[in-house]
C-alpha cells in the first residue's frame, strides 16, 4: 500500500460522520442511511484511481454517495422525482411577491427564534427530495453552487431553482408548524402595515 | 432609482447569503440592505432558515458502521 493509498483512506474515512448524517437526510431511515454510506465506500475505494489529488475529495464522496442514493433508494423508496420543468426566472418573479410588511416580517422573525430543531428535520424531511438534497448540501455542507451542480450533476441553474423552489417550501412549512402552534398569525398583512410595504412594490 | 435597486436585492438574496455574488454586487446589495427596512427584514428571515436549517446536520456515524467499513476495506485490500 502506497503513502497516496493510506492517504486517501484515511481522508476519505474521515468524511463518515457527514456522509452519513446526509444519508440519513436522504434516505429517512436509519438502516438505508447506514448501508448507503457502506456502499458509498465501497464504491469510493473501488474507484479511487479515477480521483485526482488535489481536487475536492468531500464532493467527490458526495458525488459517489449522491448517485448510489438516485440508483439504489429512489427506486426503492417509489419516491417521484420532482421534474424541474417550472422555469428557473419563475422564482425571480416570485422573489419580488416576497417583500412583506415590516410588521408581518417581524412577526414571522419572532415565531422562527421559537422554532426547535425537532421542527426544521422534520420541515426538512417533507420537502421532496431534490429540494431537500440541494438544500441540505448548501445549508448543512456549505457547498457552493458549482460543487452542488457537480454533486447533483444538474446545471447551475438547477441548483438555484431547487435551492429557492425548497427554501421557499420549506418557509411555508415553518409558518405552518408556528400557526399551529399559535406563535404566528397567517393571516395577510393588515391595512395599517401596507404603509409599510417597499416603494418598489407598490401598485405591483 | 430606488425601485430597481430592490428588485435586484430581492432576487439576489439568496445568492447573498450563500456567498456566491461577487465582491461589487455583494457591496452594492449590503448598501441597499442598510437603507431599506423591508428588504433588510426579508433578508434577516433567509438568514434566519438558513442559520436554522445548518444545525440539522451532526448525526454522527454508528461506530457498528464504523467498524463494518473497516473491516471491507480492509478485505478488499487482502484481495489484491
Amino acid at each position: 500500500m502506497t503513502d497516496a493509498q493510506l492517504d486517501f483512506e484515511t481522508e476519505a474515512l474521515s468524511y463518515m460522520d457527514q456522509l452519513f448524517a446526509a444519508a440519513l437526510r436522504m434516505t429517512r431511515h436509519r438502516s438505508d442511511a447506514e448501508d448507503l454510506v457502506q456502499e458509498t465506500y465501497a464504491k469510493a475505494f473501488a474507484a479511487q484511481d479515477k480521483f485526482k489529488p488535489g481536487t475536492n475529495l468531500k464532493a467527490w464522496l458526495y458525488r459517489i454517495q449522491t448517485n448510489a442514493f438516485i440508483n439504489t433508494y429512489r427506486k426503492k423508496q417509489r419516491q417521484p422525482k420532482v421534474s424541474d420543468a417550472e422555469q428557473v426566472e419563475d422564482w425571480q418573479i416570485a422573489a419580488a411577491a416576497e417583500h412583506t410588511s415590516s410588521g408581518l416580517a417581524s412577526a414571522e422573525q419572532e415565531a422562527l427564534d421559537q422554532i426547535g430543531d425537532d421542527e426544521i428535520k422534520r420541515a426538512l424531511a417533507d420537502l421532496p427530495e431534490d429540494f431537500r438534497m440541494a438544500v441540505y448540501l448548501s445549508d448543512v455542507e456549505g457547498f457552493a453552487y458549482k460543487e452542488i451542480a457537480e454533486i447533483m450533476d444538474t446545471p447551475v441553474g438547477t441548483v438555484m431553482s431547487r435551492l429557492h423552489r425548497g427554501r421557499k417550501l420549506l418557509r411555508e412549512k415553518l409558518r405552518e408548524y408556528a400557526a399551529e402552534r399559535g406563535i404566528y398569525d397567517k393571516r395577510p398583512a393588515t391595512k395599517k402595515d401596507s404603509g409599510e410595504v417597499c416603494h418598489a412594490r407598490k401598485g405591483v | 432609482m430606488p425601485g430597481r435597486e430592490c428588485e435586484e436585492a430581492l432576487d439576489r438574496l439568496f445568492e447573498y447569503i450563500d456567498d456566491e455574488l461577487p465582491d461589487d454586487e455583494l457591496r452594492r446589495i449590503g448598501d441597499h440592505l442598510k437603507t431599506c427596512p423591508p428588504c433588510e427584514a426579508e433578508h434577516k428571515i433567509k438568514e434566519k432558515i438558513k442559520n436554522l436549517t445548518s444545525r440539522t446536520g451532526g448525526d454522527a456515524a454508528p461506530e457498528e458502521l464504523r467498524q463494518r467499513i473497516l473491516a471491507s476495506i480492509r478485505s478488499a485490500r487482502d484481495d489484491h
